[in-house]
This record gives structure tokens, C-alpha cells and sequence, in this order.
């Protein structure tokens, strides 16, 4: 195999599973959600390994996301004789900071779904307001909290509760 | 490597092999894992039952979490997760009993919760800089989603305790349930607290993170003038019963609710 073949597999592999969709929100990557980390290659390009940033350790959505990034790996293997490995790392720790802008906007369009970053508070989805009120830290999946919006008076979902900026956590 | 300032206990362990060699380093993590997989099962069953919508969701998406922790521990131990999860005999189960409780009772879950997070987030934070480099990444990544459950936890038991009602219900479980809660800070037959300080698996021993977490749960008591019944201090002879692979009336039945669909079918798949 040549000098080149791994870093092309990588390349394709990496294409391929930076294509694989969010299982809650199929339109949206795991890439664009900061979920797809790394992917690395043996030097001779029989192994390759794919490291995956998990939302929340107990994330149900998990499994699925391994297997269809392992699918989405062979595909870009087209055949050839690869070992893959899909790895769950703990370090980094998922923030919302690793949603990329564009997909902020679409959840936001297409989900009415905020997201609260260390640089960016979340909004009302759905009429702008900056204000929000906090209702519980636990909504419809780990990831999502559930605030209140005072202006239009809906119920906002907004993905971020890892990093919510209030703490009470003992010294 | 960690620099406790007490050089003749650094030198009597090498510190060259894998921390996770170090005697009693795989027992203490699989003890912190069967206390994660027991406590996220039993919580589980306020699934739909809630006393109120949130609560039912915030119960649940706790069980999920902690359940999320004990897979994260036992993936430290070992490729299959479910063999370890479900397959032991019971008596290779290392769980402190008080995640063995039903607790189907609201106010006694509080409870259990508030005291089980709040011994999580020391035990966590003396797991962080783990010269165990997999074990300290799980760890700071536990300890950042358990800023919720402690959120959870204390808001709610503040405002229960601004009651009288609330203050005669709840003080009373705070006897019951405390002292058997500081059974979390036990170690595992055969596990050299000292050994696994100098080897920097963890930052600090159990006895210590022990009187840390009593005195969270002391100050939590303080508004009420308050203090729970604990168990006199002092260095323990031996394991207690839930460390020593001794389960409680209450395991049987957990364990078996966790393994009813392998039992059914072995080779099933979620």
C-alpha cells in the first residue's frame, strides 16, 4: 500500500461518517454537533479508529450512533480489508460550544430549539427573546433542560444542561 | 504522579506499572459501578409515576445518567459490559446496600438522592486527577453532569424543609438512610486505601471523603438545626456487608428485574 493510502482513507472515511446524521435530529451531522472527534488510521492502513465525543455518559441515543458511523466506515472502505474502531472518549467533555453556528440556527428554525453555549445564551426560538426563565434542568432527553419564554409564553426546550452556568455544586 | 508530601509512602509503591495494577484499583471501580447500575435501576422505577411531571422526568433522566456512569466505570474494567452489568452471582456484586433500596416512597428517594449525589460529587472529585488517566477522564465527566442531580436534589429539599410538614417528614429519613449511606465510602475487601493514595488512584482516602461528605450533609441540615445520627468514626475492622459481596433482602429482586429480557432471550439486542 503506498505512503498516501492512509491519509486518502482517513480523508474518506472521515468524509463519510462526517456525513451521519443525529438520530433526534436527522437533518443535522454529527459533526455539526461537535459529536465526531477524531479519525486516525494505523500507519499501513489496515486499522482505523474513530473517536466519538458522547453528549451525556448515559446518552440512549448512543449505540445507534456507533453502529451508523461504523456502517458509514465501511461504506468509505468501499471493500477493502480495514478494521474498524468506534471509540466513546471521555476527554474532551461535549459542551454546546461544539455545536457548529449553522446547526444553532436550524434547531433553533426547525426545532424551536435553543442552545446555551459559555459564548452564546440562548434565545426564544420562537419570537427572539433574550429572556428566558428556567423551569427544570431535566426535559425530554439528557441534553435538553426546559425553560420558559415570559414574552410569547411557550415552553422552550434548550440543549445545553451540562454546562448551565449556575451551579450549586459543593466546594 | 501525586506529591502528598509523604515520601516513604511514595516509595513503597513503584510507581512505574499501570495504576489500574495497583491492589484494590479494579474492586474500588467496580464497587463505584454496581452502586451506579443499582441506583440508576431503582430510580428507574419512577418512570410514569412521578409524583409530578417534572419530577418524573427529572427522576428518570438521573437513573439514565447514573446508568450512563455505570457503563462508563465497567468499560474501564472490561470489553463486556453486560456480562459485568448482569451476568455475576450476586455475592460478586460489591454495591453499598443503600442503592439496593426500593425507595417507592417520593420523599424517601429525595432523600437517598441527595445523599448518594452529594457522596458522588466527592467521590468524583477525589477520582479527578486519577493518575488512572481513564478513570480521572470519567470522573470529570461524571462530576459535570452531576451539577444537575445536585441542583435537583438541593432545591427541592430546601423548599421542603422551609415546611413543617416537610421538616417532619423528610428529618426522620435523613436517621435512616445517612448512616447507611456512608457505607459509599467503605472499601472493598483487599483494597489498601493508603496504596491507592500513593499511587495516586485517588486523591485523597475514603475516611477522609467521608467526614467531606458529612459535613455537606451537616451544613444541608444547618437551616433546620439539624444533624443526623452517624455512625461513630473510626477505622473499620473489615469491610461492611455490601462491600464484602453481602447483599440486601432487596437485591434479588432488582437484579432480577435488570435481567428479565436476557433471561427471556439472551441474544437480544435494544
Amino acid at each position: 500500500m503506498s505512503a498516501d493510502a492512509p491519509a486518502g482513507l482517513v480523508a474518506a472515511i472521515r468524509r463519510s461518517v462526517s456525513m451521519v446524521c443525529d438520530p433526534e435530529y436527522p437533518e443535522v451531522t454529527i459533526s455539526e454537533l461537535g459529536i465526531l472527534e477524531r479519525v486516525s488510521a494505523a500507519g499501513d492502513g489496515s486499522a482505523v479508529r474513530i473517536e466519538l465525543v458522547p453528549t451525556m455518559l448515559g446518552c440512549p441515543a448512543l449505540d445507534v450512533i456507533a453502529r451508523d458511523v461504523t456502517d458509514a466506515a465501511r461504506a468509505a472502505c468501499a471493500g477493502a480489508d480495514v478494521s474498524i474502531e468506534v471509540a466513546f472518549i471521555d476527554d474532551p467533555v461535549w459542551t454546546a460550544d461544539r455545536i457548529a453556528p449553522s446547526a444553532v440556527s436550524f434547531l433553533a428554525r426547525e426545532y424551536s430549539v435553543a442552545v446555551r453555549s459559555r459564548s452564546a445564551d440562548a434565545s426564544c426560538p420562537i419570537c427572539g427573546s433574550a429572556v428566558l426563565e428556567h423551569r427544570s434542568d431535566f426535559g425530554p432527553t439528557p441534553c435538553r433542560s426546559v425553560e420558559w419564554c415570559p414574552q410569547c409564553r411557550n415552553p422552550v426546550e434548550v440543549v445545553g444542561r451540562v454546562d448551565s452556568p449556575t451551579s450549586r455544586i459543593p466546594a | 504522579m501525586n506529591d502528598m508530601g509523604e515520601p516513604e509512602r511514595v516509595a513503597a509503591i513503584e510507581p512505574t506499572g499501570d495504576p489500574a495494577d495497583v491492589p484494590g484499583a479494579r474492586d474500588l471501580v467496580l464497587a463505584l459501578a454496581d452502586d451506579e447500575l443499582c441506583i440508576g435501576q431503582n430510580l428507574g422505577w419512577w418512570i410514569a409515576v412521578g409524583p409530578f411531571l417534572e419530577e418524573d422526568l427529572a427522576l428518570t433522566s438521573i437513573s439514565q445518567d447514573e446508568l450512563g456512569h455505570a457503563r462508563a466505570l465497567y468499560g474501564l474494567l472490561g470489553d463486556d459490559i453486560d456480562a459485568m452489568a448482569y451476568g455475576r452471582e450476586s455475592h460478586e456484586y460489591l454495591c453499598a446496600h443503600i442503592t439496593e433500596l426500593p425507595c417507592h416512597d417520593w420523599a424517601e428517594t429525595l432523600v437517598r438522592h441527595f445523599l448518594y449525589d452529594t457522596a458522588e460529587t466527592v467521590r468524583w472529585s477525589a477520582l479527578a486527577d486519577s493518575s488512572w488517566a481513564s478513570l480521572g477522564a470519567v470522573a470529570r465527566r461524571a462530576l459535570a453532569e452531576e451539577r444537575s442531580h445536585l441542583r435537583h436534589a438541593t432545591g427541592l429539599l430546601d423548599r421542603l424543609l422551609r415546611t413543617d410538614a416537610g421538616i417532619a417528614h423528610l428529618l426522620p429519613l435523613f436517621d435512616q438512610l445517612a448512616p447507611m449511606a456512608s457505607e459509599l465510602f467503605d472499601a472493598p475487601a483487599g483494597c489498601s486505601e493508603a496504596g491507592l493514595v500513593a499511587a495516586g488512584v485517588m486523591t485523597c482516602e475514603l475516611g477522609e471523603q467521608l467526614a467531606r461528605w458529612q459535613s455537606i450533609v451537616d451544613d444541608a441540615l444547618a437551616p433546620v438545626a439539624y444533624q443526623p445520627q452517624w455512625p461513630v468514626a473510626g477505622p473499620k475492622a473489615a469491610p461492611s456487608g455490601g462491600r464484602a459481596g453481602q447483599r440486601s433482602p432487596h437485591f434479588a429482586a432488582l437484579h432480577a428485574e435488570m435481567v428479565e429480557v436476557l433471561s427471556i432471550d439472551p441474544t437480544a439486542r435494544w
